[in-house]
């Protein structure tokens, strides 16, 4: 007698694997999260890899265009800023500095923000409103006022480029959870738990956590970009990283003195900044949308 | 609605305080003398000092130096720019309207280009021209804005001379300032060259825009076709077909005001990010608006001009996100239902 199959495939995908075989589908996420794969190891490698150090000046080698310029040489492969610093060497040594930190800083205000977002979610009435409203006031002040508050009282620099960053991103966290939390606590199911005698704490770590990673994972992927551009802005008006600091945001606004005569120092660690904060966006989109079959 | 109104209203005041009171804490920890960091004065006469100690109650404790502040600070005593020697309310009433008319500009432009974009893309079967509007405006979304000021500035106005990169108007037009926006003004004016001011300011107010109007841009174009694509499905709109409706009047009538919602419930979102891209584009352009008195605030250490300047930016931030949030819900019957079922 044949076996009888009820399943048209041998065995049940896992949801995770479903979730991977969405993502896989879609070119362009795949295409991005190599993109982010290699900057994640270029921000960890990169000092080692640079053929410069950055501060190293070469005084016969002054604003040097690009390899591909008929006037550029091979060794200094992105050319050279008016100091002869290689500009390739500078940007592999500040990947870290604003790839790395934008996921530090990403990393600390997640974890802030799920501990008060998930504790006001989890609240009701006059308590739970008081807390997201709180950082309401806070989310409405942009991230660049944040920071001159900041750099007022404590100068400027790169680690207050922490603290500014990081402080407007919090609450964005804590919107983001205290929704996704307080719209699954109206569900049935929760409900169905909450009759089974299960207490708080388990309610949402077994019954409503599992619903909210996902929400998770997509404000993290945009937070991640968005603390790429915000570090890098900062740099840019010489409120976070100093002079010589190869962060790819006080790169473009070193180089704007030297716009007109090599334009490549400014648009070479413009189109890095472009390039990572667009890989971010697309590994963002591809999750989202192979989230969202599943969401819905 | 009444009572949902008063809540906000609640919601408004109450972020207000708190805002405020970071601010006044804030000011307790800027690494000069208080009353210095308070008025503005630098080396003040015993009788400025007697004044500026009994209005802001120096001698007092903090809760009501708390309550001292806030009063000075909305009644408008801003104190004086260090660096001017100006009151700092004169000055920044002086650079608003600037900001305000190139935000009106760029996000018009946003709205005005996005809009018909995303029901384009929503409506297009043809997948290249859906992946391409796709792919346009995700790069748009990653653009560091500096850097695309800068790039801009570098073509159209250094490469190719075609728009001025600096300034509202050409400093060779006189023009009196009546309500603050210049492109009214230069209409307003009864000088005979009014026209030929118009056009000048209107060429100067291009790139900025343009540079600002791009991050917005592309978020509405997401929003608008996500919305459509979901909206098209409804049961509602099939309805509408088999009663052999035209394309385009079920498109514009019934499905685009409701696709509509959902953009103005992102915008009010955005207004924080929107502000910020707006300081960036004011200091690269030298737009005379309030970010770049702000951050030429911060260079000079200038810490009145930074208390009123974040004051006034983030009250109106505050305002404004919430008057988009009571006409999201003024106009979307859905979400009124929940405010009722929630009270």
């Amino acid at each position: 007698m044949p076996r009888i199959s009820i399943y048209q495939e041998d065995d049940i995908p896992s949801p995770m694997r479903k979730l991977w075989q969405a993502f896989a589908d879609n070119p362009f996420a795949l295409m991005g999260l190599w993109a982010v794969t290699c900057l994640l190891f270029l921000a960890i490698f990169g000092p080692w890899i640079a053929p410069f150090s950055p501060e190293q000046q070469d005084p016969l080698a002054l604003l040097l265009p690009p390899s591909w310029d008929a006037s550029g040489t091979v060794e200094h492969f992105l050319g050279t800023d008016d100091l002869g610093r290689d500009i390739f060497s500078r940007l592999l040594h500040g990947a870290h500095l604003t790839f790395g930190m934008a996921l530090a800083i990403v990393m600390a205000s997640l974890a802030v923000g799920f501990v008060i977002g998930s504790i006001s979610g989890m609240m009701k009435g006059l308590k739970s409103s008081i807390l997201s409203h709180l950082l309401d006031a806070l989310l409405s002040i942009p991230s660049l006022l944040m920071a001159i508050l900041v750099v007022a009282v404590m100068g400027p620099g790169l680690s207050n480029v922490f603290w500014a960053v990081g402080i407007a991103l919090t609450p964005q966290f804590v919107r983001a959870i205290h929704q996704a939390v307080h719209e699954e606590l109206q569900k049935d199911y929760v409900t169905a738990a909450k009759l089974d005698g299960a207490n708080s704490i388990q309610i949402f770590w077994y019954v409503i956590m599992p619903n909210v990673w996902e929400t998770l994972i997509i404000q993290t992927t945009l937070a991640i970009s968005a603390a790429i551009l915000d570090i890098a802005a900062l740099g840019f008006l010489n409120l976070g990283a100093q002079a010589p600091s190869p962060e790819w945001g006080a790169m473009v606004s070193q180089g704007l003195d030297n716009l007109l005569t090599a334009p490549w120092t400014v648009t070479i660690p413009g189109v890095a900044i472009l390039c990572s904060v667009l890989a971010i966006n697309l590994v963002g989109d591809g999750l989202r949308s192979a989230l969202s079959p599943i969401r819905n | 609605m009444g009572r949902y109104l008063l809540r906000r209203l609640n919601l408004f005041l109450a972020t207000s305080l708190v805002l405020i009171a970071v601010l006044f804490i804030t000011t307790g920890y800027f690494p000069v003398d208080k009353q210095y960091a308070l008025t503005g004065i630098e080396s003040p006469t015993l009788q400025q000092q007697a004044l500026s100690r009994d209005e802001f109650k120096l001698d007092s404790n903090g809760f009501n130096q708390f309550l001292a502040y806030t009063e000075q600070r909305l009644s408008g005593n801003l104190g004086l720019s260090v660096t001017s020697q100006k009151p700092v309310i004169d000055e920044l009433t002086q650079v608003l309207p600037a900001s305000f008319e190139l935000a009106i500009v760029a996000g018009l432009l946003a709205i005005l280009l996005g809009v018909p974009l995303g029901v384009l893309a929503s409506l297009s079967k043809n997948k290249i021209t859906q992946h391409s509007i796709m792919a346009i405006t995700l790069t748009g979304y990653s653009i560091p804005v500096f850097w695309l000021g800068l790039t801009l500035s570098l073509w159209f106005g250094v490469e190719l001379g075609w728009l001025p990169i600096s300034g509202r108007i050409n400093l060779l037009y006189e023009i009196e300032p009546i309500t603050g926006f210049m492109l009214i003004d230069t209409l307003l004016s009864d000088s005979i060259y009014r026209i030929s001011a118009f056009l000048d300011a209107l060429q100067h107010i291009v790139l900025p825009a343009i540079t600002l109007a791009v991050l917005p841009f592309t978020v509405v174009v997401r929003i608008t076709r996500a919305a459509m694509l979901h909206i098209m499905n409804e049961p509602y709109i099939r309805a509408a077909e088999a009663r052999g409706l035209h394309t385009g009047t079920i498109v514009l009538r019934h499905a685009l005001p409701n696709a509509l919602i959902p953009v103005l419930k992102n915008m009010g979102l955005m207004l924080g990010t929107f502000a910020s891209y707006a300081m960036i584009v004011e200091v690269i352009f030298s737009w005379p608006g309030v970010g770049s008195w702000l951050v030429s605030g911060i260079y000079q250490r200038d810490y009145t001009v930074i208390q009123g300047g974040v004051l006034g930016v983030a009250l109106i931030i505050i305002f404004f996100s919430i008057l988009i949030e009571v006409l999201h819900n003024a106009i979307n019957p859905i979400s009124r239902k929940e405010i009722y079922a929630a009270n």
